[in-house]
């Protein structure tokens, strides 16, 4: 049976809060244990709300996967995490490589065993019944690779499925964003980053690109940049966006003194 | 309609239909051979993200003013009611259409569109996506256009599974993720070389595009490349960078 794909709700208001929501539910992670918001955050919230039995992160190191294990919510989880680094086979190594999830919704079908020789008996060993792995990804930068497990085979609903990729996109933010001083949690405020983005994706992307350009700099480094800008600013992420790609303003090379180059 | 250009198109798009065929060019060439074949000066594929937008995948131009009007129908629009309701909207006069969709019938009457229709991209019983038309001249759309439009769409939706059989239901939705990803790659690739050469969005994804058809190459794949620092693009074609930008060593 295909999984539906979840329909947009009428209200517009509910179409914009869906990554509030989620932004929402990793926040108060964070205050629950009283430390900045980190990718840990989007994985231990998505548990919960993606209704799975436990969940794991990896986070790129420098720009190569699989990088390194950064959080597991229980020993299931981190023993399908190291399986899978250890013998570079399984659902997360797929996605990695892909660039799209992977959805194994039944461990035990002849299809996983066909696909994941090795893992997927062992991680039946280790009571997953279903997988279901995110690359961390925003278009060409590679921040790492989140996995969630349950205990019984079946698929993930339609909201289940937009809940766990928004979960990702936050954690992918997180993982981008972590260590970069000045610039509060990403995504803070209900709505305030995430309702910008849908209509001015292709924007904030292009610009992305340009900066790597204007500023001699990595894709990963030139997305922080455009952020940091808004932020310094006090600019709505597209709004910014819409100016360079316009070419109504350029970036400098030098972080400290950013050229307004007026048109 | 030219007969000719309908049978071969469909014969063009089944054959690419391969193992290891590059999605995103297949969804490109598609609107292309939309506006050939259909009488319309735009078109563009838009699908349905389980995250909860409408997102614009591939189109016949990558002029920011058209990429504006699917990023628009996010919020309002014929794809948005298309796939709310699974029929076809047809639209003869954008310009009765303000109270309706009170930002989108105003914007893609100022980018010069006077028609505007949407065909739902269908699986089985579901709608995944919209194959959206612009007219600039007359409104009506004929009615073996229509069928030749929804055939299209229908085309579009098999070329996204490119698997004949549906072994996994999960399928759609890895398949679906990848390719909004490779959208956003290839529009930071876009960016970058854009920047690079001192032209447009829609030049610089022709030039991408070029050469990856000229080297056998993934468009998302050259995409991805490029944007890594991987790939430089060798040729005529490209020039030096622009004076004053900085190269990463």
């Amino acid at each position: 049976m295909i999984a539906a794909v979840a329909p947009l709700d009428g209200d517009v208001r509910m179409t914009v809060s869906r990554p509030g929501r989620i932004w929402d539910l990793v926040a108060r992670q964070a205050a629950s244990h009283g430390g900045p918001v980190s990718a840990t955050d989007a994985c231990v919230a998505a548990v919960a709300a993606v209704q799975v039995t436990g969940a794991w992160l990896s986070a790129a190191s420098g720009t190569e996967l699989p990088g390194h294990l950064m959080s597991v919510t229980d020993a299931v989880g981190e023993r399908l995490a190291e399986l899978q680094l250890r013998l570079g086979e399984g659902p997360s190594p797929d996605a990695a490589a892909n660039g799209g999830p992977v959805l194994a919704a039944d461990l035990g079908e002849t299809e996983s065993d066909r696909r994941w020789p090795v893992f997927a008996p062992a991680a039946r060993r280790a009571g997953a019944a279903a997988v279901f792995t995110f690359p961390l990804r925003i278009g060409a930068i590679r921040a790492g690779v989140m996995g969630l497990y349950r205990d019984r085979a079946g698929q993930l609903d339609d909201m289940q499925l937009g809940d766990a990729l928004l979960f990702a996109d936050a954690a992918a933010l997180l993982l981008v964003s972590a260590g970069q001083l000045g610039e509060p949690a990403a995504g803070a405020g209900p709505g305030g980053q995430s309702a910008d983005l849908a209509g001015h994706r292709a924007e904030i992307d292009q610009a992305t690109g340009m900066l790597t350009e204007q500023l001699g700099v990595g894709v990963t480094e030139a997305f922080i940049r455009l952020r940091a800008y808004a932020y310094a600013h006090d600019r709505p992420l597209g709004d910014l966006a819409r100016d360079i790609v316009a070419r109504r303003l350029r970036l400098g090379p030098d972080p400290d003194s950013s050229e307004d180059d007026q048109a | 309609m030219d007969g000719e250009l309908l049978s071969d198109t469909f014969v063009e798009l089944t054959d690419t239909m391969v193992a290891g065929f590059d999605v995103i060019d297949f969804l490109h060439v598609l609107t292309d051979r939309s506006v050939q074949l259909l009488d319309v000066e735009a078109a563009g594929l838009l699908l349905a993200d389980p995250r909860g937008e409408l997102r614009v995948v591939a189109a016949s131009s990558e002029a920011a003013r058209l990429i504006e009007l699917f990023q628009l129908q996010n919020d309002q629009g014929p794809c948005l009611d298309c796939y709310r309701s699974g029929l076809p909207v047809h639209v003869k006069d954008l310009a009765a259409e303000a109270g309706r969709w009170p930002r989108f019938a105003p914007a893609a009457r100022q980018a010069g569109f006077t028609a505007v229709q949407a065909l739902p991209m269908r699986l089985r019983d579901q709608v995944i996506g919209a194959l959206n038309l612009f007219r600039a001249g007359q409104g009506t759309f004929a009615t073996a256009d229509v069928r030749v439009g929804q055939a299209l769409a229908d085309v579009a939706t098999i070329g996204l599974l490119h698997e004949r059989t549906m072994r996994r239901s999960e399928i759609l939705n890895e398949q679906l993720q990848t390719a909004l990803n490779s959208r956003v790659v290839i529009e930071q690739a876009k960016g970058k070389l854009a920047e690079r050469l001192g032209v447009d969005m829609d030049q610089a994804f022709s030039l991408l595009r070029d050469t990856a058809r000229a080297g056998n190459r993934r468009l998302s794949e050259l995409a991805q490349a490029f944007v890594d620092g991987t790939e430089t693009l060798a040729g005529p074609a490209f020039g030096q960078p622009r004076p004053g930008s900085w190269r990463k060593p």
